[in-house]
């Protein structure tokens, strides 16, 4: 049985998660919400006012000691600075308090393995899609490779600041509020839509609408797909949760006869199990983060990372 | 002592005073408006603790990340005994205090982990 502790504070949401061998055991979370936006060091502050507490609820409600715990896995990046470095700080102190080995991971391919864990999908081709993030990801000769990208804002950003502009509100986040709204809408609207071959572009259309922009990021997963012969999609990040994605995405499915994976606001939403769970396939295979090594970092791309624990 | 009065030369008669087990110093006071400040290319803060154990420990959380500002700013951290020092070197007063300030709060977080979480285990 390996257990393992994974911290996540990279943007606004700070969660502690314990895993064990697959099962999550706990998976706590506080997300700071503020208008207009979130700002680095107000963020870090937050989290660092919250997460001794949230630590604690992680292992009461695991019904876990430390001497439980075999790793003690932390998001290294990508991600804000300052929150980034405030749970690292508290991830690098437990591990050695505990003496217990410490892992660096990295915050998208928590998000896969996530995926993977809940949806029991086999080799998905990813669709990466959150607030910062916005990748096409397959995986291929122990890399999980990036097929096509934003090249400017991520779409929960783009969705985020389009929020801002007609004053929507930020609680409990931009993106559901625009879901719930977009649901009573009759009018399509045809605006901007700009793929080009693998990558995308989300900044010239912020005034845009659901449709179209799902449109452009189920025409690029269909791409990758087509490349790598892939009967398998699986939606992770923040925006993961919205609906109206997932029926599109699904339609798109349907017609190539591949099924579609997607998991609950739990576990698309960042949280602490998430970063756990990578932390638990990488300790599998001997990986261990040495304290001089374990500073964050703000830029960490997903095919930067090895991926020793798959085939 | 005898460091702090280095240090800063206009403030050795502050150096004997009553609080031996925590000092910042930050060089010459600004005695004259027309003299540039020598101050910040030399500032350093000793933090006690109740082990080498924990001093070790608050060192190896507080030293792997970069400075945030690339420019301008660097500090070392060293343990001795059971005690973490912090040496500062600033081009100017306001990225010196940016980092301080930040330090500080790292600082009382890694001692609040230790409160709730600690005392290290037997290794």
């Amino acid at each position: 049985m390996t257990v393992v502790i994974g911290f996540e504070g990279s943007a606004n949401k700070i969660g502690v998660g314990i895993i064990s061998d697959g099962e999550v055991l706990s998976n706590p979370r506080r997300t700071y919400i503020t208008p207009p936006g979130f700002m680095p060091s107000d963020t870090a502050r937050h989290h660092r006012a919250v997460i001794l507490t949230v630590l604690k609820e992680a292992l009461e409600q695991a019904g876990l000691k430390p001497a439980d715990i075999d790793c003690v896995a932390y998001t290294k990046g990508p991600g804000m600075g300052a929150p980034l470095v405030t749970v690292a700080i508290v991830a690098r102190t437990v591990a050695q308090l505990w003496g217990k080995p410490l892992l660096g991971v990295n915050h998208c391919i928590g998000h896969i393995e996530m995926g993977r864990l809940i949806t029991k999908s086999n080799n998905p081709t990813v669709l990466y899609v959150s607030g910062g993030n916005t990748q096409v990801i397959a995986y291929l000769e122990r890399r999980y490779r990036i097929f096509g990208e934003t090249i400017d804002i991520a779409v929960g950003n783009c969705l985020d600041r389009f929020a801002r502009v007609i004053k929507i509100s930020n609680d409990p986040s931009p993106g559901y509020n625009i879901e719930q709204m977009a649901k009573k809408g009759t009018r399509y609207v045809e605006l901007p839509y700009t793929v080009k071959g693998m990558d995308v572009s989300f900044s010239g259309i912020l005034s845009f609408i659901e449709e179209t922009v799902f449109a452009m990021l189920v025409e690029t997963t269909e791409r990758a797909m087509a490349h790598c012969g892939s009967q398998e999609v699986l939606i992770v990040g923040g925006v993961g949760c919205n609906q109206r994605l997932q029926e599109m995405m699904g339609v798109m499915c349907k017609e190539r006869g591949a099924k579609l994976f997607a998991t609950d606001e739990r576990f698309c939403i960042d949280n602490g199990a998430m970063i756990a769970q990578a932390g638990w396939e990488m300790f599998r295979t001997g990986r261990v983060t040495e304290l001089e090594d374990s500073w964050i970092t703000q830029r960490y791309r997903t095919d930067e990372v090895e991926v020793t624990w798959r085939d | 002592a005898a460091k702090l009065r280095d240090a800063c030369p206009a403030r050795s008669a502050a150096a004997g005073s009553d609080r031996p087990w925590q000092r910042l110093s930050d060089g010459a006071p600004r005695s004259s408006a027309a003299e540039p400040s020598s101050l910040t290319d030399r500032s350093f803060l000793d933090v006690p603790f109740p082990s080498s154990r924990e001093a070790t420990i608050a060192l190896r959380s507080l030293s792997p990340d970069r400075e945030p500002r690339r420019g301008g700013i660097s500090k070392q951290l060293s343990v001795s005994g059971s005690t973490l020092s912090v040496r500062w070197s600033a081009d100017e007063a306001r990225i010196l205090r940016v980092s301080v300030n930040s330090f500080l709060d790292h600082l009382s977080l890694v001692v609040e982990t230790m409160e709730d979480f600690g005392p290290p285990v037997d290794l």
